[in-house]
């Protein structure tokens, strides 16, 4: 089975490993969400195939809401996009290897770095596009106090 | 503000501050008998300065946004960028950095955990370890810098509690003078209050704990007064000036490391002995620290010749246990306490070359200066201390152990006296250095170490009745040289000796011996061009001649080899025969002195060095003979340990591989004895002209080893010659019935009698493998 593979070759890469199921992943073993801590920040996974409408804010917010985390990781869009709104940030690496998508047209592979430092978080967004690679970078703040983000 | 002091700073006036007194005898604070206080305070500032510049400049955040929002572009400084001037990539090479610095600092003095593994401390040593290394790319960080570190960082320590013993003692007296109002806070800075010092003195008989009565800044305890000033915040420079200080104590802390390492101009730098490559204008061509270990041993040598000959014999090499004394400055034999008087002795002699003006070159780096003859003498004598239990001992191995496991309960000024003594001797073994190396007698390359070489060779030599004229005559050059050095403090080096006198030297041109390696070159060409050429007389004779041309000039041993072929000459195939056996053993006893110089280059970790030379030296014999049953050719099996000599050889000889790979290919079976011959002859020279002319600085490394290992080689050769020996018998078979059919075969048809002959000089050199075997 080829996820075993790509689950593996991923642990090589790093060892502390977090997968969600996606919209064909039928291994009961991955969850639909997870929540993680990191540093101060509380994240939140998920694929997204399961908000409808797919890539919508709303419902994207009203899920983070749900999870009560303050960075929301999502997916299925194939498509980079990072909101930013009054209880968090919502964060659409996009697809690392630019597969097809339905919803998407012309998927550039993209990925994204997130460095966590305390309350500070930048986020690197690596997006192949053209054959070069372009490098962009978004700073979310956190207050201790609220949960009030600044660009 | 009390009168700035007149106290002049002596070389030795601050005998309980070894702070301060470390700082000025490396030369960070000035040393000069009318440096002020307030000299002081400026330099110290300044240092302290150039510290907190280093730090802003080096240490990098990469989250910390730049000022002036000149962030750096995306592209250009990701995280995962692969630009090494970007920051995040610096960030994370000074990670890996501290990474290897934490390996170290968390071991440091665990018995003084109090002080040196806490969190303050520890980061305090790693960043100045890292900011140092940062600066000095050329070494990066070696194992052993933070052991020179931690004794400053301490003594800094020290000082700055005296400095608030003091203050506790004279509490009252501190007073916070700074508006004219008097603040009696327990401040760090506050200044000493002398007036009313005076004042309470005058008063009353209360302060009987304070045995002084000085009314003036004056008449204190001049100690006291140091201190005070040293410690005043209102002095130059102000706070930045506190020579004694607490928060500045990594900055200075770093100078005092800086300075340690460098040498601050002097002759002595530690960081050199953590430096893999030799001083540039060196005269030996070892590593520094290499170099420092040999001149100890020189002196040694000096002072007591028979406990430097015992350790020489027993291959006891000076940097086996002297990189680890000489690295961290004997930090690792002393407790911490008598690691500070050592090195109040050592930072107290001058670092500076008395003879700056002399032109020449010094033999040996370290005796140049004052502090570097201290180290070596310190050294030699604490090699003394322990004579009577190396004399006792016949074991390297135990040798090592007793010097590396240094007693503790030494007498350490007795040792310290002694090894100002010795001081005096140990500056001047550089001047009778020079006169030799004047006066021409003296090869460069070699250093008394060597001389365990010849001594061992000599010790190791096996007496046969056999080839009694070779062998003896062997042994009787080698036992000459010997007792040419056995008078001189200095190795002189194995002079070429003179071609023994019933040398036929009508035989060949003896060229001119400096073109040696021209002379290789004749030789190559003369070989191939008898490749070409069919098998006669003439190739024979060229063979002989040209392996005569290439012994004659290299030492007695090739002289040896080449009368042996004298006087052989009568039997022209004979001779290649006897030629080819003999020189199997000549070869046989070379490997290890070749295999010293071709392993090692410069290898700073010479414990290695022992066990990867018996290593390769058994290996040896157990390649050649599975190279010779890997060969198809039997005849070319013969050619075998020659081919794989000169594999391990390093690549000038390629000229003889080549040649060994055509006679591999020879179909007949005369011609692969011919070249044969000749390639022994030339391998035979080749070891020699490795011996003695490499230019390999692990030679003192390969000479110590070698006895030690050379029993156990000459008995792996003694198999492999066993080997060997069968092979060419069995080709001798074979011979037997093809001399008669081809015409390759050259001098004469006398087939039965030389082979008579041949196959007794075989049995003969059976003998001598047996004997070999038993060794």
């Amino acid at each position: 089975m080829e996820i075993y593979e790509v689950h593996d070759y991923l642990r090589t890469v790093c060892p502390d490993l977090h997968i969600t199921r996606g919209e064909y992943d039928e291994d009961t073993r991955y969850l639909e969400t997870k929540t993680l801590t990191i540093g101060q920040f509380k994240l939140g996974v998920c694929h997204g195939h399961q908000v409808i409408p797919w890539g919508d804010l709303e419902s994207l917010a009203m899920l983070q809401r749900q999870l009560d985390v303050d960075i929301l990781v999502t997916g299925h869009t194939h498509q980079f996009t990072a909101y930013k709104h009054e209880a968090g940030v919502v964060i659409n690496p996009g697809s690392a290897t630019g597969a097809f998508s339905s919803i998407t047209y012309d998927v550039n592979p993209s990925f994204v770095l997130m460095d966590i430092d305390g309350l500070r978080v930048v986020v690197y967004v690596y997006e192949l596009i053209d054959g070069e690679v372009k490098v962009d970078k978004i700073d979310f703040k956190k207050t201790t106090t609220s949960t009030n983000l600044t660009h | 503000m009390p009168e700035t002091a007149s106290c002049s700073v002596g070389s030795r006036c601050f005998s309980d501050l070894r702070g301060v007194q470390w700082r000025v005898d490396l030369g960070i604070l000035p040393s000069s008998p009318s440096a002020t206080i307030d000299d002081l305070r400026r330099v110290t500032a300044n240092s302290r300065r150039r510290y907190a510049s280093l730090r802003k400049q080096l240490l990098v955040d990469p989250h910390v946004p730049k000022d002036g929002g000149n962030s750096p572009d995306p592209v250009m400084d990701n995280p995962l960028s692969q630009n090494p001037d970007s920051m995040w990539g610096r960030f994370f090479r000074n990670a890996e950095l501290e990474r290897m610095l934490d390996q170290d600092l968390t071991r440091l003095y665990p018995e003084r955990g109090s002080y040196f593994q806490t969190s303050g401390c520890q980061g305090m040593l790693r960043r100045i370890l890292l900011l140092w290394c940062l600066r000095h790319p050329e070494y990066g960080y070696r194992q052993g810098m933070h052991e020179l570190l931690a004794p400053l960082l301490y003594v800094l320590h020290v000082d700055v509690e005296h400095l608030s013993e003091v203050r506790k003692a004279y509490e009252d007296h501190f007073v916070d003078n700074f508006d004219g109002f008097s603040y009696h806070e327990n401040d760090l800075t506050y200044k000493f209050d002398f007036k009313k010092f005076s004042e309470s003195v005058g008063d009353a008989g209360e302060f009987e704990e304070n045995h002084l009565k000085a009314s003036s800044l004056a008449e204190l305890d001049p100690a006291i007064q140091i201190i005070v000033l040293l410690g005043d915040a209102y002095g130059a420079e102000g706070e930045l000036g506190i020579v004694l200080s607490e928060k500045f104590m990594e900055h200075d802390a770093y100078s005092m490391f800086d300075a340690l390492m460098s040498g601050a101009g002097g002759v002595v730098a530690m960081a050199e002995f953590f430096s893999p490559a030799p001083y540039s204008c060196s005269l030996t061509g070892f590593t520094p620290v290499i170099e420092a270990s040999a001149a100890m041993y020189q002196l040694l040598s000096i002072v007591d010749l028979s406990l430097h000959t015992h350790l020489v014999e027993l291959g006891v090499e000076p940097q086996y246990f002297s990189l680890r004394w000489l690295r961290v400055l004997f930090g690792r034999e002393f407790s911490l306490e008598n690691l500070l008087v050592i090195w109040d002795e050592t930072f107290a002699c001058d670092n500076t070359n008395p003879n700056k003006t002399a032109d020449t070159e010094s033999y040996f780096r370290i005796f140049d200066s004052p502090r570097g003859a201290f180290i070596s003498a310190f050294a030699v004598s604490m090699i003394l201390k322990l004579r009577s239990s190396l004399l006792a001992t016949e074991n390297a191995t135990i040798c090592l152990q007793r010097l590396l496991n240094f007693p503790n309960n030494v007498n350490l000024p007795k040792l310290i006296s002694k090894a100002k003594s010795l001081q005096d001797l140990a500056l001047d073994v550089n001047k009778s250095n020079s006169m030799l190396v004047h006066s021409g007698l003296h090869d460069g390359k070699k250093t008394v170490i060597t001389r365990g070489h010849t001594l061992s060779l000599d010790s190791a030599s096996p007496r046969t009745p056999l080839k009694e004229s070779y062998w003896e005559e062997k042994w009787r050059v080698l036992h000459k040289e010997e007792e040419q050095k056995q008078g001189a403090v200095l190795h002189l080096s194995r002079t070429e000796s003179d071609p023994s006198p019933s040398k036929k030297t009508d035989r060949t041109n003896l060229p001119e011996p400096s073109a040696r390696r021209s002379l290789l070159d004749d030789l190559a060409r003369q070989l191939e061009s008898v490749d070409i050429k069919k098998n006669t007389g003439g190739d024979d004779e060229n063979k002989e001649n040209a392996g005569c041309n290439v012994d004659n000039k290299e030492n007695g041993e090739c002289n040896d080899g080449v009368e042996h072929q004298d006087s052989f000459e009568v039997n022209g195939p004979d001779v290649t025969y006897l030629l080819s056996e003999e020189n199997t053993p000549n070869l046989s006893g070379l490997p290890s002195p070749v295999h010293g110089n071709s392993d090692e280059a410069n290898e700073s970790e010479s414990s290695s060095v022992a066990s990867n030379s018996s290593i390769d030296e058994n290996a040896l014999p157990r390649d050649l003979s599975l190279k010779c049953t890997e060969n198809d050719d039997s005849t070319g099996k013969s050619t075998a340990p020659g081919m794989k000599e000169r594999k391990v050889l390093s690549g000038k000889f390629q000229w003889l591989w080549k040649f060994g790979r055509n006679a591999n290919n020879e179909e007949t079976s005369k011609r692969p004895f011919a070249f044969e011959d000749g390639e022994n002859g030339k391998i035979h020279v080749a070891g020699f002209s490795m011996g003695d002319g490499c230019d390999s600085s692990s030679e003192t490394s390969k000479g110590e080893i070698v006895d030690q290992n050379l029993m156990v080689s000459l008995r792996n050769l003694g198999q492999s010659m066993l080997e060997n020996i069968q092979v060419i018998e069995s080709v001798f078979g074979q011979d037997c019935d093809q001399l008669g059919r081809t015409e390759s075969f050259s001098k004469n048809g006398v087939v039965g009698k030389e082979q008579v002959t041949a196959l007794s000089a075989l049995k003969e050199l059976r003998k001598i493998s047996s004997i070999l075997s038993e060794m």
